[in-house]
């Protein structure tokens, strides 16, 4: 029984009403080249208690549709399976994405829930494809991303319904932070697997759909359909891929271009893992 | 030639196309060029030569050739660049001074501050346009040339996406590199690299307001203060006193007779309790106690169920005895009576403690002495509760032998065997005691019925032979506790005069020490209370379990290993100059700290110590299911948690044969040999009888090996 003595709040948090004209501004519309990628700030070695360790942030814009991701990743192993497991001649991966709870503006669950358990298979086929499992048999590598900010935080990411677009771009950072943080604790890799996103938008007249690299849902109109690839570009190979949504049937684009420009921002991405690691080197040599 | 307002890779395709070498301009950027720098030069007028024609050249490429923006640059740059901000000459007051005459409040405007919004970064280029940062020529020309290798490559393979990605155009391969942006605050929190400026701005000490003050002693604190000077001395007064005796007492310990004469000069102002080591009279006190013609003793032990009437019986013994006169009973009655225990009145005589009385259950051992004609007995009232029984066990170790009460009451008996009943003598069995009174208690409630003591009589005699009582140990009377039928006198209920039986009183004195006293032995004595006297002697009473012991004998308390004298003895309530085993006395210590000394203790000779360990292996019968499991031993008082740490073998019951090596498990009723690690060191020897517990229950009984 509430106490009576007290003057209570309301029960639930509630909002006041905005009234939107439902039409992009200016201000928020992209304003990067279709094939530029946001810049990102990547860095390693960041949890001392892990064996490896990764932060990843995406520049958040100023201004109304403000979107910034911020991922940490830990890798912890190998390590020896425990006696209960049966005996595995390679490592065995064990991949855990988890939003924090106050990542997204409609608040998590502390139990992952369906979304997550599939970013985080997703996320196991793209490290297992790079990870040299043989070379580590009789044990296992846990690694855990959480998301501490996720790509959209604001009010009209929920209103617009564009969070199953974020998803791809969630899956995207968690493949490079993760990539970065298996490079950290030393595993090795027949090449360091990094994350891109390309996505088919439409402006509002519908017709005039085009390709972007590391589209910001809320920046478009709407967007047709979205491809995230795990790639691996010394050895020019595809790790993981993930399509989503429909292309439309009139159109010139078909989905290898979509995936190609995908491949495209995860090279990008590549050197900004490369940079990294060569910058942690440089700086524990120093 | 308006620069681009939105970039097109496009237009850098067809623009850098024909580029062969990237040092050489093209022909027409070469005419632009010109034409702008004449433009540039007119433009500037008379300012023209302030300015190199490279100068000129460089804005223009970079500007695309730009007039105005140029202009604007080159002007800005070179021409007249802003005055730079002249040094501010610094405060000449201290910071702290500067809110000297600062009002609390209303704080006039000139002094409030004022805060302005960091500039930000646009990045990119130079100045000009206010669009989007775009790409250096340099980048594009880069991604341009990176662009057509990968073509080359890429027709090779000629795989449709590929294809596709040759239609598209440079920045795809934009080195992201240079995309990196600063870790932003969260990120710089995080990660503890805050920016070198903010570091090298932040004082490190910050002067406190108080410094100020006139009053303000900087090493005011450094010395001690004069409270603390006081306090010390009086500490340092007061120490004498206290400290000596102690120290007197160990070296006295340790160092015996040799330095007296020394140590008699600096304690000579001291008042020393402990005098030197009693004298022994070295007798011999075997011989003594042959020739001694006093009554033999005996010691029994009270067990049965909860509420089955043993602490009235007891305390109805001793007032049939005259022990404890009828006006005690009557003020205990009288006390009941205020709370509705009226009942309890004789149990009161035996339970003393008022958590005992309150709760109408024994807690812990009870002990009294009477005499008949012939014995001295002792008397241990042990309780039935089964949370007590670890003190049940504490009275059984001392006993020669045992009365067991049993309700007769329709239901109760019934539940006490399945209860404590069954316990009890399990655990009389195991801790050795062989002969066993049965009083079959509360007949007077069931009408003195020959048939329900006849059907008692024949179940429990049954269930005590399975265990291995012999018939003739066991006596079987029907008693009234409460009303003192067949306890001394017999009963004058006509219901019950078909017993022709001996009473109890005549059953204990039929009764005697089952087993030959072990007076060869090394003395052994169990601690079961102890007693701290203000004369600094420490008394302790226990039943001797082996030897004896005279006045003046050194003697060990084990596990602690501290050393002591016997100042006296006490048997019952006489002094006496010897005792031996089986005998339950109190003994002075001299010479030892208390804190030395716990209950359980076993006290020894220092010629032949018992033993300290706390790994044992042992003969054990199984009650319960037995496996590697974390138990309680118990012996007497004596109780130490530990674990089974392994099971050698079971053991046939009767041989004693090895039937199977190390099981994983004995069955209830099975006989192993199995090893026992405590957690601490306690005094236990080869040949003790021992019993385990676990989680409230007897699960095992055995014999240390």
């Amino acid at each position: 029984m509430a106490d009576r003595r007290r003057v209570n709040g309301p029960g639930s948090s509630t909002l006041p009403p905005v009234y939107d004209d439902g039409e992009l501004n200016a201000a928020s519309r992209r304003q990067r080249a279709p094939d530029a990628i946001r810049p990102l700030y990547l860095k390693t070695g960041v949890t001392p208690s892990a064996s490896g360790s990764a932060y990843l942030e995406i520049e958040p814009r100023e201004g109304e549709h403000g979107s910034g991701m911020k991922l940490t990743c830990t890798v912890h192993g190998p390590r020896s399976l425990p006696r209960s497991a049966p005996f595995s001649p390679y490592m065995v991966l064990s991949t855990h994405v988890k939003f924090a709870p106050f990542a997204t503006k409609q608040r998590r669950g502390y139990i992952r829930d369906s979304s997550e358990k599939d970013l985080s298979t997703h996320l196991e086929t793209a490290l297992r494809g790079a990870l040299i499992a043989d070379r580590w048999p009789k044990s296992g590598v846990d690694i855990v991303v959480t998301i501490i900010e996720g790509e959209s935080t604001r009010q009209d990411a929920v209103e617009r319904r564009v969070e199953e677009w974020d998803v791809m771009n969630v899956l995207g950072g968690c493949i490079t932070v993760a990539s970065a943080a298996i490079a950290d604790a030393g595993i090795d890799c027949v090449d360091t697997v990094s994350g891109g996103v390309a996505a088919l938008v439409a402006s509002k007249d519908g017709d005039d759909a085009s390709i972007v690299l590391d589209p910001v849902a809320l920046e478009h109109e709407s967007i047709l359909a979205a491809c995230c690839v795990a790639y691996l570009p010394n050895r020019d190979e595809v790790t993981n891929l993930w399509f989503k949504g429909q292309l439309p049937s009139s159109a010139s684009y078909n989905h290898q271009s979509l995936v190609s420009r995908a491949v495209q921002a995860s090279r990008g991405t590549h050197g900004l893992i490369s940079a990294s690691l060569s910058e942690a080197i440089s700086s524990t040599q120093s | 030639m308006a620069p681009p307002t939105t970039y097109d890779d496009d237009d850098f395709v067809d623009q850098y196309d024909d580029i062969e070498e990237e040092d050489e301009m093209s022909a027409e950027d070469k005419v632009a060029m010109q034409q702008g720098t004449a433009e540039v030069q007119k433009a500037l007028g008379t300012e023209a030569s302030k300015v190199t024609v490279a100068q000129i050249q460089e804005a223009l490429w970079h500007y695309y050739y730009d007039i105005d923006k140029s202009v604007t640059y080159l002007t800005k740059t070179f021409i007249a660049p802003a005055p730079k901000a002249a040094p501010k000459p610094a405060p000449k007051k201290a910071p702290e001074a500067f809110f000297d005459d600062m009002p609390w409040l209303e704080i006039p405007k000139a002094r409030e501050a004022v805060f302005i919004e960091p500039p930000r970064s646009v990045g990119g280029l130079l100045g000009g346009s206010s669009s989007a940062p775009k790409m250096s020529k340099l980048q594009a020309l880069a991604a341009l040339r990176k662009k057509k290798a990968e073509e080359k490559k890429d027709q090779e393979r000629t795989t449709p996406p590929e294809d596709e990605v040759s239609k598209l155009s440079i920045s795809d391969k934009e080195p992201v590199v240079s995309h990196s942006h600063a870790p932003s605050a969260f990120a710089r929190t995080l990660f503890g690299s805050a920016l070198e400026a903010d570091q090298t701005q932040r004082r490190h000490v910050f002067a406190m307001p108080y410094t100020q003050s006139s009053s303000f002693l900087a090493n005011a604190f450094s010395e001690p203060s004069p409270d603390d000077i006081v306090l010390a001395a009086q500490a340092k007064a007061g120490k004498k006193t206290p400290a000596t005796p102690k120290t007197t007492k160990k070296s006295q310990k340790n160092e015996e007779a040799a330095k007296e004469g020394g140590l008699a000069s600096s304690v000579s102002s001291l008042k020393i309790n402990d005098g030197p080591p009693p004298n022994s009279k070295g007798l011999d006190v075997i011989k003594e106690f042959e020739q001694n013609a006093s009554k033999r003793n005996a010691s029994f032990v009270v067990v049965g169920h909860v509420d089955a009437g043993k602490s009235t019986l007891m305390g109805r013994l001793l007032l049939e005895l005259k022990l404890v006169e009828e006006r005690t009973v009557d003020k205990y009655r009288r006390q009941g009576e205020k709370i509705g225990k009226q009942s309890f009145a004789l149990a009161w005589v035996m339970d003393q403690r008022s958590e005992e009385r309150d709760r109408g259950v024994t807690i812990d051992i009870a002990t009294n002495h009477f005499e008949t004609e012939s014995t001295k007995f002792t008397i241990l009232d042990a309780p039935g509760h089964r949370d007590f029984v670890p003190n049940m066990i504490a009275g059984a170790s001392q006993a020669d032998f045992a009365i067991l009460v049993i309700d007769a009451n329709t239901g109760a008996y019934e539940k006490g065997l399945k209860g404590q009943t069954r316990e009890h003598v399990l655990l009389l069995r195991s801790l050795g005691v062989q002969q066993l009174i049965v009083a079959v208690n509360k007949l007077d409630m069931v009408g003195w019925s020959q048939d329900r003591f006849q059907e008692i009589l024949e179940e429990v005699s049954g269930f005590l032979t399975g265990l291995g009582f012999q018939d003739k140990h066991v006596t079987f009377i029907p008693i009234s506790g409460l009303n003192g039928d067949n306890i001394v006198k017999r009963t004058e209920d006509a219901a019950g005069l078909w017993y022709k039986g001996p009473t109890l009183i005549e059953g204990l004195e039929a009764s005697g020490p089952s087993t030959a006293r072990a007076l060869k032995k090394p003395f052994r004595m169990a601690i079961s209370e102890i007693f701290r006297s203000q004369q600094g002697t420490t008394t302790l009473a226990g039943r001797i379990d082996s030897g004896t012991i005279q006045i003046g004998d050194p003697v060990l308390v084990q596990p602690s290993g501290e050393s002591a004298y016997i100042k006296s003895i006490m048997l019952d309530t006489e002094a006496k100059d010897w005792a031996v085993a089986g005998q339950n006395v109190s003994v002075a210590l001299t010479n030892i700290d208390p804190i030395h000394i716990k209950i359980g203790d076993i006290i020894c000779h220092t010629t032949d110590p018992i033993a300290v360990g706390d790994t044992f292996t042992m003969k054990a019968m199984a009650f319960e299911h037995l496996m590697p499991m974390p138990v309680d031993l118990h012996r007497g008082r004596l109780h130490a948690a530990g674990q089974i740490q392994s099971i050698a073998a079971t053991l046939d019951k009767a041989t004693g044969e090895v039937v199977k090596k190390k099981p994983k498990v004995v069955q209830p009723g099975g006989v192993a040999r199995i090893l026992i690690k405590l957690e601490a060191k306690v005094p236990l020897e080869a040949g003790q009888r021992v019993v385990i517990r676990s989680g409230g229950e007897t699960i095992a009984a055995g014999l240390l090996e």
